[in-house]
């Protein structure tokens, strides 16, 4: 037996060493196989129907942070959107007119260019016609129709100038329809890169060893059979509650705009780009931490009971996707003079 | 003693077969809009669109034949499994709820999967001679899905 012993001792170091040796290989090595399904971000989503010409993000830009636009004219793009803090409010549902709350959780809108169809249950194909919708949402910025929207645009020389820059050659440059393609210009160019899209491109270096490990947790978890892309997710509609049924069914998302019962609970899967910074979640915005909203997304979606350390890989992981907000593109510009002309606000319902 | 053990125990299997007829899955095909379908959607050569409905319609999609024997328990609850599990990963019947990206993305994965002959599953195949894919389709597959050619 003492003549076993040292071969012993030496079997179970050389032993553990392969076995933490192989774990720790197995944790933090990201095959390349698993990132087929991801890619990183453009530079900048251009449309090919809206030419991206520096004057119309220049007016984009000045109607998303212009409070005329709304009936009280206390809230613009920016009041439930606000791009300081990666475009959302931190509130379940936004405030609106009068006080009055929005039925959902007001979604970030970096990125939201690159999501196949706009809102949870992608009623507007992109972003410009998603632009024009809570300009006339009663609960929202409640202008009662575009003819108002244009009347308070026309009523400053400041914008009916920024209009023709926007639109060159137009007989007509103020429109709605142009007001809302220039929002969604400038929306195209909010674009936020992190050091995720670092590590695609080659720069493997660039994730922790614990963020790696994360990701192999995301994967192992089956997250990523919805949430893929460049987005990680904002390309395609899901059932909520596809294992198991989801308590709050009052909303009935998809089904909402198409009337088929199939669609019922379907929607739009969340982009996870900037989510550490873009709670709460879920449609309600009712799960107020990153770590419920990935526990319940695992045991809704896929089944599955998820431990802490697997729930806190996925959330370091979910990390590396908050990315760089370029602040000189969200300045916030000056607005043109409001003159005699300039409908005054409307404290009513 | 072993044959006191299998008098008692081979009545027991066999109630327990029987009781287990009691708790059939649910083997449904959720009505689908046909407008939403792979081939409404997708609009793949005529080819394509045969060989996904030769190998994988049955369980990646809303229009499965359920086989006989997935009426039968203890099978019956591994079929319906495999069904639930593929029709939630893939569903060609509802093709429209995904977005360009994943659609290509979807189609990756079939082709690497028939490719790698990780699909169909192996236990599937022998029971459905049609689903085997041969070189030729599964490079069909591969390089004229829509989207272009897969990696």
């Amino acid at each position: 037996m003492t003549t076993y012993r040292p071969v012993l001792a030496l079997a179970s170091v050389i032993s553990l060493a392969l076995f933490c040796g192989a774990c720790g290989k197995e944790s933090t090595t990201i095959e390349p196989t698993k990132l087929k399904s991801f890619a990183a971000l453009p530079e900048a989503h251009a449309s090919g129907a809206n030419d991206p010409a520096a004057a119309k993000i220049a007016l984009g830009r000045m109607l998303y942070y212009d409070a005329r636009l709304s009936k009280g004219q206390t809230l613009s793009c920016n009041s439930c959107h606000p791009l300081s803090t990666y475009g959302v409010d931190g509130k379940p549902t936004s405030e609106g007119h009068l006080g009055q709350r929005g039925a959902r959780n007001s979604p970030t809108v970096y990125n939201a260019a690159l999501h196949f169809v706009q809102f949870w249950d992608g009623r507007a194909p992109d972003v410009e016609k998603q632009a024009g919708g809570p300009l006339l949402n009663p609960v929202e910025m409640a202008m009662p129709s575009e003819k108002a929207v244009v009347a308070v645009l026309k009523s400053m020389p400041g914008y009916v100038n920024a209009f023709r820059r926007a639109f060159p050659g137009e007989k007509n440059p103020v429109t709605f329809i142009h007001a809302t393609e220039a929002i969604g210009q400038f929306e195209r160019g909010l674009i936020t890169p992190s050091r995720w899209d670092k590590f695609l491109k080659g720069d493997h270096a660039v994730l922790t060893p614990e963020e790696r490990a994360g990701f192999n947790h995301f994967i192992a978890a089956g997250c990523d059979t919805c949430h893929s892309g460049s987005l990680v997710g904002g390309n395609a509609f899901q059932k909520l509650g596809v294992l198991k049924e989801y308590p709050e069914a009052s909303d009935p998302g998809r089904y909402q705009v198409t009337r088929n019962q199939n669609d019922r609970m379907y929607f739009k899967v969340s982009p996870l780009r900037n989510v550490a910074m873009t709670g709460p979640y879920f449609h309600t915005g009712k799960v107020a931490t990153l770590d419920d909203a990935v526990r319940q997304m695992a045991q809704y979606q896929t089944g599955k009971e998820l431990a802490t350390v697997d729930r806190e890989a996925i959330v370091t992981w979910l990390k590396t996707l908050t990315g760089d907000i370029d602040a000189n593109y969200i300045k916030q510009p000056e607005l043109p003079k409001s003159t005699s002309r300039t409908p005054r606000a409307r404290a009513t319902a | 003693m072993i044959r006191r053990m299998l008098r008692v125990a081979f009545p027991l299997a066999v109630a327990v077969l029987i009781g287990a007829q009691f708790f059939p899955p649910a083997r449904t095909n959720p009505v689908s809009d046909p407008e939403s379908s792979f081939e409404a959607v997708a609009r793949p050569p005529a080819e394509v669109a045969s060989l996904v409905n030769r190998a994988c319609r049955d369980c990646h999609s809303n229009e499965t034949v359920w086989p006989w024997y997935s009426k039968v328990a203890p099978v019956s609850w591994l079929v319906a499994k495999d069904v639930q599990e593929g029709r939630n990963h893939l569903n060609f019947s509802e093709w429209g709820r995904l977005g360009p990206e994943m659609a290509r993305s979807r189609l990756r994965e079939v082709c690497e999967q028939v490719r790698g002959n990780e699909m169909p599953l192996w236990y599937y195949v022998p029971l459905h001679p049609t689903a085997r894919l041969s070189q030729t389709e599964v490079t069909t597959l591969c390089n004229q899905s829509p989207g272009g050619p897969a990696d």
